[in-house]
This record gives C-alpha cells, structure tokens and sequence, in this order.
C-alpha cells in the first residue's frame, strides 16, 4: 500500500481560548477527490488553515508527500505543492486577472511554461481571456472564483484544495463550479475540497469526511455517506432536535 | 500671483512632499505601520552626507550615495532589529515601537555625533540659480523635480512590471493570500522597508540641500509633513501620497503668501487645522482605495 | 457569615486597589520622614507622573487609541493654572506681553488647579467629538498632528505662555503629601472609571469597534467622554506639576516628555490600573538610575565628550524589548489580585483527553 499524500494526524486548534479542532484526522490519496464537509463552525476552514500554515495548530502533525510541513510558514508549504483556494475567493481587487495569475505562478515560474499554462487555464475558463487585463475587483463573484482557481491551478499544485467554492455564488453558477471541479479532478488532480453543500459535493467525490464540532463525526466512501448518512441530519440537527413547532 | 516663480516653487515643494510621502505609505500600505522612524532615515542620510564629504573626503556624488545607502540601511536594520519581531502584534505595539526606533535613533547620534548641528557639503549647483522665462529660482528646484519624476516613473514600472512589484502591491490588498501565493511574507516587508529607506534618502539630500545642516532631530519636520500628506492624500495607495505631496505642497505655498506676516509663525497650526477639518469630511483622503470592494453574484 | 464571605470576595476582586496604595503610602511615609532631599524630589515627580500615567490610561488603556495629546491637556493645566495663581507683579515682569485682564487674575493655588483641569477639560470638549470619529492610522496621525498644534500655539503665543520662553513665578505648593493625595485620587478614580459602565463601553469599543456598535454602543459618543475625563486629569495633573516645578516652557508639553509618559503606559501595561502603575515605577526607577550613570560619567570626565541621550536611548532600546517579549507590557491587561501568585488566569482549554 503507497503512502497517502496527505495525512493529518489528531489536530487540534484553537483561536485565543476558543478550541476549534479536537483531534481531526484525514487522508487524501493521490488522484482522489475528497471532501471535508460539515456545517457552519463544524472546523472545515480551520482545518485546511492549519494544513496551509495560517493557523498554528496546538497539537498533531500534517505530513505531506512525506515531509512534515506542521508549524511551517504558509509560504514554504505552497512550495511543496500544497495549494489553497481560499474562502471567499480572496482575489486581489486591484490587480489585473493577469497580475493574479502572474502571482499564482509565483513559485513555480517558467517563462515557456507559463505562456502555455495560460492557454490551458484560457481553454477551461474562457472568460478570464476576456478579462485579462481588468483589475480582478471588477469581476463578477463567479469569475472570481473561476479566477482563484485559476491562480491556485497557476502554481502546479500536487494538492489543490478548495475551501467552499459556492459559496455566495448563484445556482447556475454554483453547478459550472462543480463541472469544473470534476474535470479537474478527471485530468488528474488530486483535491481536496471543502463543502457546506454536501449533496452536491457528494455527487463528484470519491470519498468525504464529515466534520461536527472540530471532530470528524464519520469518513467514508461518497456512496457509504450518502446512504449510512441522513445529510439533513445534520444540518437540521436530526433526531436529537426538537420538532420545529414554530408554523412556517 | 500664479507666475512662473510660485509654480515652480509649488512644483518642486510638491515633488519634495510626493518623495517623502511615498516613502512612508509603502510601509504602510504592506504592514499597516504608521512609521515614526521614518524622519529618521531621513536624519540618518543627511549624517551619511556629512561623514562621506568631511570625513572620508568622498566625490560630491558618492556622498550622495554613501548618504542614500546609510538611510536605506537603516531603514532595512530597524525592520530586522524591531519591526519583525513585533509585525504580529497589535498595531498600537507596532506605533509605539517605532516611536522607540526614532527616539533611540535621535539618541545614538546625540550621543555618538553632538547635539550641534553639522554643516553639509554638496555641490555648488546646489546654491545655484537660474532664471527661466523671467523667473529666477533655484537650481535645486529644477533638480528636485526632475528626480522625482524620474523616481516616480522607475518605481511605477517596478510596481507594475515585475513580480515582485506585483507581489507588493498584492500584499498591500491581502498579505495573507499573498503568502499563499508562495511570496514569502519577510521578501516583500523587507523589500518595502528599503524602497522606503531609498526614498528617504533621496529626498534627504533634497531636504538638506536647503539648509545645508543637519543635526539629531532634522528628520523631525519631514516626518510630519509626509504624515500629513499620506492622510490627506490617502493612506491606501503610493497615488495617494503623491497627490497628497503636491496638495500639501500648493497648500504650504498659498498660506505662505496669503497669511500676514503676524501670523506666518501659526502657519504649521493652520495647515494642520485645514488638513484635520478635511479628514473631518473625508477621513479617507482625496484618493480612496483600490478596488477593494467585492462584488457577490 | 456569608455576608463576610460575600465582602472578602468583594475585598477580593479590588484588591488591585489597596495593592497599589498602601505601599505607596507607606513608601511616601518613609521617604518623607528619612529621605534625602533628592529622594524627596524623585519621589514627589513619581507621585504627579502617576497622575499624569493615570489620566493617560484612562483615555488610551481603555480605548486602545494612542492619545498623543495627552501631554498637551497636561500644559493647558500647568498654564492656566499658573497664570490664576501667579502673583500678578510677577506676571506683569515674567511675561511682558500677556494680557493685560490675564495679568490681574489671581486666585489660592487649589481652585486655580481646579479651574486649570476644567480648562483642559473644556477644551477637549471642544475639540474632541471630530477627532473621536477618526479611528486607526488616519486617528493616530490626526492626534499627533493636534500635539503639534497644542505646540505651536503654546510656543508662539506671547501674550499667554511667555512664547518659547521659561513661564516662571508659580507659587510653590505641591510638596510630597500634596502629590501622595493626588496620586491616591487619581488612583481611585481610574479605577473607577476603568470599572464603570462608561469604562466597560469604552472597553468593548476597543475589542471590537463593530462587535460594539452592533450592541447600540456609541463609540464616537463613549471615546468622547472618556477623552474629556481623561483630559480632566491631565490638566489636574499639569496643575499639580507645574506648582512643583515652578517654572517651565512649551519644551516641558512636547513629544520627548509624551515619550516618557508612553513608555511608563507602555512598559507596565496600557490596558489595566496595575500595570500604569508598574510602568511609572519601573520608568521612573530606571530613569534616575540612568541619570545618575549619566552624571557620573560626564562629571568623572571619563569620557572626552559630554554624553547626552544616554537616559533617553536606553529607555527607548528597554521599550523595544518589552514590546517584542510582553506586547501587553510587564503586567498586562489583567489587575493585580491577591493573593500575587495565584492569579486569576484565563481559561486556557486544557487537553480533554476524552476519546479522541
């Protein structure tokens, strides 16, 4: 059996004296598609904060491809291959989408090669051609997200994840998102994507983790999950919660 | 009144102004530091002058580089010793420290120079005048303008065409996005600290070019007026600090000639009243920020 | 029984309070019956420091706004109430232009300290509600700016402060009991104001500026009083000041003694009582020794040149330390409690091993 690419061991984290994370462990394979999902402060973003290096985690240890990366800075974590697509997009408004993506090959710069990583990236998402040259604040929420991917992609990374890409983006443009994922994940990446939307997450990935107050509450594969799961449940608060009384 | 000696006087007070507040509001824009041992650097440059030319008996352009090299590192040093250590810290820590940098700075040239004031050589051209379509102005005048048109140009290209440029700029708007871009968090504060130590030292020798002294508190007059330039121009970008220069420039002028001369003593008073009664209304300065703004949908 | 209990956790929780008098009390009691005349001195600058200290970290400890003006409302203080109190004869030889009805005011020194804070205090209520509005760097450089006002002013108006030029004449009154008992007032009165419903508003508006306006705070409204409170004591605190020292100028209200003023806040601790009160003794312990070095070294002529700065470098290089180890100052932003060493911590999660 090969190593994982990722494993996460037991973290902990916490902001001042709150604990976010009580011990999450996880494992992303090379060429899976996996989802961390769960709902609002479950530690879905913490989780891959502390994997990126913006969080210091109290406890545990994050190995990637071998290499411990716990407690190093976000910028020498990047270097070795570990990309984030942050939440809410976090496109540099000022900047041209061309700028962007210039940045987002920041480490991994070759002059031939960017030339035509700019082609492909323009292949998978036109817009951005179009685009090229306007400040990325211009763009609607949709191309933002389409341009973070973009400049995450710009970067060949061997582990992209994404952190709730749909967010705040409209129907339509939420399922373009997840085409787009899918495809990515057929052309060979292997990512890890974090979801509030577990229905239309589990529809694309392989295996997911289900995440309730900084625990990992099941892990499995996307068809265990969906069938040994009620996803409402947890959302809703399942039979634990008491009967809506209030008439909608 | 507006002839050609007032606009050449309020074009290179401007430029003088733009130099000194640009250099302030790069720190700024990257770390969020309002740096109080800016005026410092400024001090720091005038003392390289003095030292290359009587000291080391230094070519008049050498000392200005000697001169521009002691202010940037300076500038790279105090963001090594004391910025860094206390970058993650609140911003108030971050003031109060660099309020520290400047008193100790003016203390170790007290104790390790004088209290006296140095006389400063530079060059002859620097006394020079010259008279243009009818207005006679100083050479220096002419000179100052001319760098900082020159400064202006190379820094916007460095900003614009190179990653690094890119990456400053990028860090000004999300520094930790763009640490996840790869850009490594210390290259682009130090980078910012030595552009701004480059700045201060080429308006230094501007600046002590007009009095030809320089003694341990000289930085303290530039250090205000790029403070009031930034605010009144706007703290979010390097366009801002210039607009702000040249206004405070024009601003200085104007008051210098209207005011009587009973109350030219109160003529720092009013412009900060003006500049205050400004910010009242638009606490943003005359430029606002970038894009920063994000649209949903 | 329980009414007992109840008034020794009470006792508990301001303990801060007595914590901090009764030695400086007891210290002031010593001093005064065995000091030197030259401990008397530093003693007494410690006690109106403390004020000065105090009245700062009402305004900035709870506020978390740099108040650079601070040291100005401490000279609108000292001038008015050294102009109220000055023998007129004196005024009319000291300073040759002033103002002929300012001349001929005169008042005992206690109400002319009185009125010197409610000028100072007045005159943050006429300048303060704009500068409340202003938050972070655009705020930290406008009060700076307004310092250099307060500057030029002083410096350039003849016809009140003797313009750059050493006000003198100021009817000596602040001996080491008159400080003592400014300082305790100051000390309950901070105390006060840090605990009471003003104070925690102030409070919450510098956690979190939107978390507080969300909860129907005003925070232009709370900073507001909290900047006229504080500019209160500062102006007590010129007043008491310069009824020591007797004689001063515009130098004495400028930003190297806002630095003194600051490093005091800085070192012990702006967000709480406890730690203003550290800063000023460390600072002010420091300071003298560091004079005293200075001193002996310019005197024993050890050195060919006179030193100058010495005091002032080494404070700055001490600040700079502090802020890298303790941003929060020595003490911190938690009061002093007794017993000393079983403070009262924050509760830090420990690891609940409970099957993870």
């Amino acid at each position: 059996m090969t190593m994982p690419m990722l494993t996460v061991e037991n973290l902990m984290a916490s902001y001042g004296v709150v604990r976010a994370l009580h011990g999450v462990s996880l494992e992303v394979n090379e060429g899976e598609l996996v989802a961390l999902l769960g709902v609002n402060g479950a530690g879905k973003s913490t989780t891959l904060k502390s994997i990126t290096g913006i969080l210091r985690p109290v406890k545990g240890s994050i190995t990637f491809l071998g290499t411990e990366i716990t407690n190093r800075k976000p910028e020498w974590i990047v270097k070795q291959g570990l990309s984030l697509v942050p939440e809410g997009r976090e496109i540099f408004g000022s900047l041209t989408v061309e700028e962007n993506l210039r940045l987002g090959a920041f480490v991994s710069y070759q002059r031939d090669r960017y030339k035509a990583d700019l082609k492909e990236i323009f292949e998978l998402f036109p817009i951005l051609e179009e685009r090229f040259s306007q400040p990325g604040g211009l763009l609607s929420g949709g191309e933002q997200q389409m341009l973070a991917i973009a400049r995450a992609m710009m970067a060949h990374p061997k582990l992209l994840m994404l952190d709730e890409p749909s967010l705040g983006l409209s129907p339509a443009m939420t399922d373009s998102i997840f085409v787009l994922i899918k495809r990515l994940r057929e052309m060979g990446s292997t990512i890890l994507l974090v979801e509030q939307n577990a229905e239309r997450a589990l529809e694309i990935v392989d295996r997911a983790y289900l995440l309730a107050n900084g625990e990992v509450d099941f892990a499995g594969s996307a068809e265990d999950l969906k069938r040994k799961v009620d996803i409402a449940s947890v959302y809703f608060g399942g039979d634990d919660a008491a009967p809506c009384e209030v008439p909608l | 009144m507006i002839d050609l000696e007032f606009l050449i006087n309020t074009l290179s007070l401007g430029s003088l102004y733009a130099l000194l507040a640009l250099g302030l509001v790069l720190v700024y824009g990257i770390l969020k530091l309002v740096n109080f041992a800016y005026g410092e650097y400024i001090m720091i440059a005038g003392y390289g002058l003095y030292f290359s030319a009587t000291v080391l008996h230094l070519p008049w352009w050498a000392t200005m580089l000697f001169g521009v090299a002691a202010a940037v590192l300076t500038s790279y040093l105090t963001e090594l010793a004391a910025f860094r250590p206390v970058r993650n810290k609140s911003a108030n820590a971050l003031i109060v420290t660099s309020f520290a940098v400047s008193i100790f700075l003016q203390n170790a040239v007290l104790i390790l120079v004088s209290p006296r004031a140095r006389a400063v050589q530079l060059p002859p051209i620097f006394s020079q005048t010259v008279n243009i379509a009818g207005a006679t102005t100083p050479v220096r005048n002419l000179l100052i303008i001319g760098t900082t048109i020159t400064v202006l140009i190379l820094l916007s290209l460095l900003m614009k065409k190179t990653v690094l440029g890119m990456a400053m700029r990028a860090a000004a708007d999300k520094f930790t996005t763009t640490r996840l871009m790869g850009v490594p968090a210390n290259l682009v504060i130090s980078a910012a600290f030595i552009i701004s130590g480059l700045l201060a030292g080429i308006a230094s020798i501007f600046w002590i070019g007009r009095s030809a002294s320089v003694d341990p508190v000289t930085g303290a007059a530039p250090l205000l007026i790029a403070f009031i330039a930034t605010v009144m121009g706007g703290m979010h970008s390097p366009t801002g600090a210039v607009v702000g220069g040249f206004v405070y420039g024009l601003l200085f002028n104007v008051l210098s000639i209207t005011l009587p001369a009973s109350m030219i003593s109160y003529r720092d008073a009013f412009m900060f009243v003006i500049v205050v009664l400004f910010l009242l209304f638009r606490p943003e300065g005359i430029i606002k920020g970038g894009y920063t703004e994000e649209r949903v949908g | 029984m329980s009414l007992f209990a109840r008034f020794l956790k009470l006792a508990q929780k301001h303990s801060a309070l007595p914590m901090i008098m009764i030695p400086v009390v007891l210290v002031g009691i010593g001093v005064n019956m065995f000091g030197s005349s030259l401990l008397l001195n530093v003693y007494t600058y410690f006690c109106v420091s403390l004020i000065m200290v105090l009245g700062l970290q009402m305004f900035m400890g709870n506020s978390g706004i740099l108040n650079w003006v601070h040291i100005g409302f401490v000279g609108v203080g000292a001038y008015a109430s050294g102009i109220l109190s000055t023998a007129p004869l004196v005024k009319s030889m000291g300073v040759p232009n002033m103002f002929p009805a300012l001349v001929e005011l005169n008042m005992p020194v206690i109400p002319a300290i009185m009125v010197g804070g409610l000028v100072a205090a007045l005159l943050a209520a006429i300048i303060g509600y704009p500068l409340m509005r202003l938050s972070d760097f655009v705020g930290v450089i406008t009060l700076f700016a307004t310092l250099i006002v307060f500057h030029v002013i002083m410096t350039q108006w003849d016809n009140v402060t003797n313009g750059p030029r050493t006000f003198f004449g100021v009817p000596e009154f602040t001996t080491l009991t008159v400080a003592l008992i400014g300082a305790l007032i100051a000390l309950a009165v901070a105390y006060w104001f840090r605990e009471s419903g003003l104070g925690l508003r102030l409070r919450a508006s510098r956690d979190d500026r939107y978390a507080a306006m969300s909860i129907g705070i005003d925070v232009v409204r709370v900073r507001y009083y909290g900047f006229i409170t504080s500019a209160l004591v500062a102006g007590l605190a010129g007043g008491v000041w310069a009824h020591f020292i007797t004689s001063f100028s515009p130098k004495a209200f400028y930003i190297s003694e806002m630095f003194i003023l600051l490093s005091m806040v800085v070192i012990g601790g702006s967000g709480s009582i406890s730690g203003a009160f550290m800063g000023t003794v460390f600072v002010t312990v420091g300071r003298e020794l560091l004079r005293q070095v200075e001193g002996t070294i310019n005197n024993a002529h050890l050195l060919s040149f006179e030193v100058y700065g010495l005091t002032e470098a080494v404070m700055a290089i001490f600040m700079i330390v502090i802020l890298i180890w303790r941003p929060g100052g020595v003490v911190g932003g938690q009061e002093l409690r007794w017993p000393l060493f079983k403070r009262n911590k924050p509760i830090v999660t420990k690891e609940v091993e409970d099957g993870v």
